[in-house]
């Protein structure tokens, strides 16, 4: 190979590794070409809100991903924790209500619960974890409708007499003028991302997904790091949840549905790939912007609903098409070093 | 595990061996969904009523299915029901498994959602989309002058566009707004029926039309994800109106949050067709026409007490 394709081809390379990063870019530019208000500061406060929602399910499943597994729970999980919360604030337990902490602290345990239930599923039971998520994607929905009995818990904001106000300020308050949500969002990926490169667990979870076998041999307590991946993704699951509950000061047995899609999609358009092993934290949050700013702005732009879809479904595609592009041309360079950003390779 | 295991098909066999005999006869409900208040009640207060009139019953959800539909109507012939109480899965996809049903000897009333064929169903009883849709846009007009005199900008949240519903109403809507040259349509988009769609629509929205003075929604569900919308970003004197007269709409209006609705009489179109499907069972006809439709109530803040759950208080 002569030294200006090696050039030019790993100048490619960059490009497709940035590929999430310019496709953003680029929707940002042509939404703010089509809508004026759409770099308004008000208005990219509440697209970062939206894109909070998708970017912590997808940060919170990126692990699982990583390793090589899948949670198609998370919306139903979102949905069962809104409901245990509702139900404290609204319902109480033998009627005593539950102030606004302590609903949280619940809803949250009752999802790490479930996660539990995924990671024993898939790593004590043998269970592939598309059909293990897929199971606790129906049960969590059935305990959420059960909870309420289809019902609506109207009124979360609560009453200073019942002690259970407070709730409404996870999804709408706003710290340094910034909603809260987006806070949580940005925490929750800059923790992920130094676990991921910093600690054994994140060089695990890549070790496990790049090749399982290799990884038992090597000592790695695969089993744990298993059930940890499901039960952050279960938690981070759980708290989009609250947040939802909390913005709308109601929860709907409903709410989260489909949105396992949405964060797959975004984990995807990330770079991470669904074989595990490869991709990172960072890509997922970018995953989550692109597919925010698609849904938003389309909106302001006043696009009908089925070519939303279409769009929609038009960009998870070619990204992954090109991800599969961008896989060819690495192995095609194999004798390159590795860049910068490259991600921790399977440890031996 | 083995244990587990066992114990697991142990509690399973103990629970199907539990069912009691019951001979009375069965009438099958099929509902739409249990998690919305409106298909809730419906299935609610045909069982009560089916019940009631010495009827055994079994509700099942079809959650807009058409081939769930198809499926939990075979296990309706399969059970031998006597009579299917039906709020179906669309209009056209609906018509082969009525029509399954009807040659299976099953007695079909339609409630909430016609289908495109007539003289299968015994009855289809419906109330007035397009009544209702005119009645409440009539009052958006209404309350908009009263707020706003001069011209001013409103948005619409559509249902899902492939329900007839949601085409029927949002039709209805514009019969009325779109002869009110001060009334600018600034943004129309589908939010599913959803509550949280509708919320995040609606925030976008704002953004971009800052000259929104009020809202339309085509159900009560999207109307309150605009009322948190429109809450959250701190404006006030927004018009809001929705569509069913859903129990949480009726509260948002008592506290002044939403201004009207347009309730569809569930209770007692569900009531009428198990009390339909009685009279034909009894006698073999029902008496009245096939297609009837009940015309919807507009609830406004005057008179928001006198509704309750679906119903109008006797």
């Amino acid at each position: 190979m002569n030294d200006t394709r090696s050039i030019s081809a790993s100048t490619l390379l960059l490009l497709l590794k940035l590929r999430a990063v310019l496709v953003l870019v680029a929707l940002i530019i042509v939404f703010a070409l089509l809508s004026p208000s759409f770099l308004t500061a008000n208005n990219l406060s509440i697209l970062a809100k939206h894109v909070s929602i998708t970017a912590i399910l997808a940060v919170g499943m990126t692990f699982v991903i990583l390793s090589g597994g899948i949670d198609l729970s998370v919306g139903s999980i979102a949905g069962l924790a809104g409901m245990v919360a509702g139900g404290m604030l609204t319902v109480g337990i033998h009627g005593h209500l539950s102030g606004a902490f302590v609903s949280i602290c619940a809803a949250l345990a009752v999802s790490l619960l479930v996660g539990v239930l995924n990671g024993l599923l898939v790593t004590q039971f043998g269970v592939a974890p598309f059909i293990a998520t897929l199971g606790t994607l129906y049960i969590a929905r059935g305990a959420a409708l059960l909870l309420s009995q289809g019902r609506t818990f109207p009124d979360l904001a609560g009453t200073p007499e019942g002690g259970s106000t407070g709730f409404t300020a996870l999804g709408q308050s706003f710290f340094l003028h910034v909603p809260l949500p987006v806070w949580l969002m940005l925490v929750i990926t800059a923790a992920t991302v130094l676990i991921a490169a910093r600690t054994p667990f994140g060089r695990h979870v890549y070790a496990i997904g790049g090749n399982e076998r290799a990884a038992r041999l090597a000592g790695i307590r695969i089993d744990r790091v298993k059930v940890w991946t499901y039960c952050f993704s279960a938690v981070c699951a759980g708290l989009v949840g609250l947040i939802i509950a909390s913005q709308l000061e109601s929860a709907h047995p409903a709410t989260g549905e489909s949105f396992e899609l949405n964060a797959i999609a975004a984990v995807v358009l990330g770079g991470t790939s669904l074989m595990g092993g490869r991709g990172s934290v960072g890509g997922s949050l970018i995953g989550a912007c692109v597919i925010g700013v698609l849904a938003d702005g389309l909106v302001m732009v006043g696009v009908s609903e089925f070519w939303q879809m279409v769009i929609k479904g038009v960009v998870i595609v070619l990204a992954v098409t090109v991800d599969q592009f961008q896989a060819r041309i690495q192995s095609r360079l194999t004798a390159a070093p590795l860049s910068r950003g490259d991600t921790p390779r399977v440890l031996a | 595990m083995t244990f587990l295991r066992m114990t697991a098909c142990v509690a399973l066999v103990a629970i199907c061996g539990c069912h009691a005999r019951d001979t009375r006869p069965l009438i099958a409900i099929i509902v739409p969904a249990e998690d919305n208040p409106y298909f809730k009640a419906e299935a609610d207060a045909a069982a009560a009523r089916a019940a009631q009139l010495g009827y055994r019953t079994r509700v099942d959800v079809h959650g807009d299915d058409a081939y769930r539909q198809d499926n939990l109507v075979d296990a309706a012939i399969a059970s031998d029901a006597k009579a299917l109480i039906l709020d179906n899965a669309g209009t056209d996809a609906s018509i082969s498994a009525v029509r399954r049903a009807s040659r299976a000897g099953i007695a079909v009333f339609l409630m909430d959602r016609q289908i495109n064929a007539r003289g299968i169903a015994k009855a289809q009883i419906v109330s007035d989309n397009d009544q209702g849709a005119r009645l409440v846009a009539g009052e958006f007009d209404r309350a908009m002058h009263a707020t706003y005199p001069g011209k001013s900008s409103y948005a619409e949240l559509i249902g899902r566009e492939s329900d007839t519903n949601a085409q029927v109403r949002t039709t209805g809507f514009h019969a009325v707004l779109d002869k009110d040259p001060a009334l600018t349509l600034a943004a129309a988009q589908s939010a599913n029926w959803s509550q949280s769609e509708a919320f995040s629509k609606t925030e976008t929205i704002l953004q971009a039309h800052s000259d929104i003075r009020g809202i339309i929604a085509g159900n009560d569900t999207m109307a309150l994800g605009a009322v948190a919308a429109v809450k959250s970003a701190g404006l006030h004197g927004i018009v809001i109106v929705g569509f069913d007269g859903s129990p949480d709409a009726i509260a948002a209006i008592k506290s002044g949050e939403m201004d009207a609705t347009s309730l569809q009489p569930a209770v007692l179109i569900s009531r009428m067709a198990v009390d339909e499907a009685d009279v034909f069972l009894r006698r073999g006809f029902t008496g009245k026409p096939e297609i009837q439709i009940i015309p919807c109530d507009l609830v406004t803040r005057l008179n928001a007490g006198q509704f309750i759950n679906f119903e109008k208080r006797q």
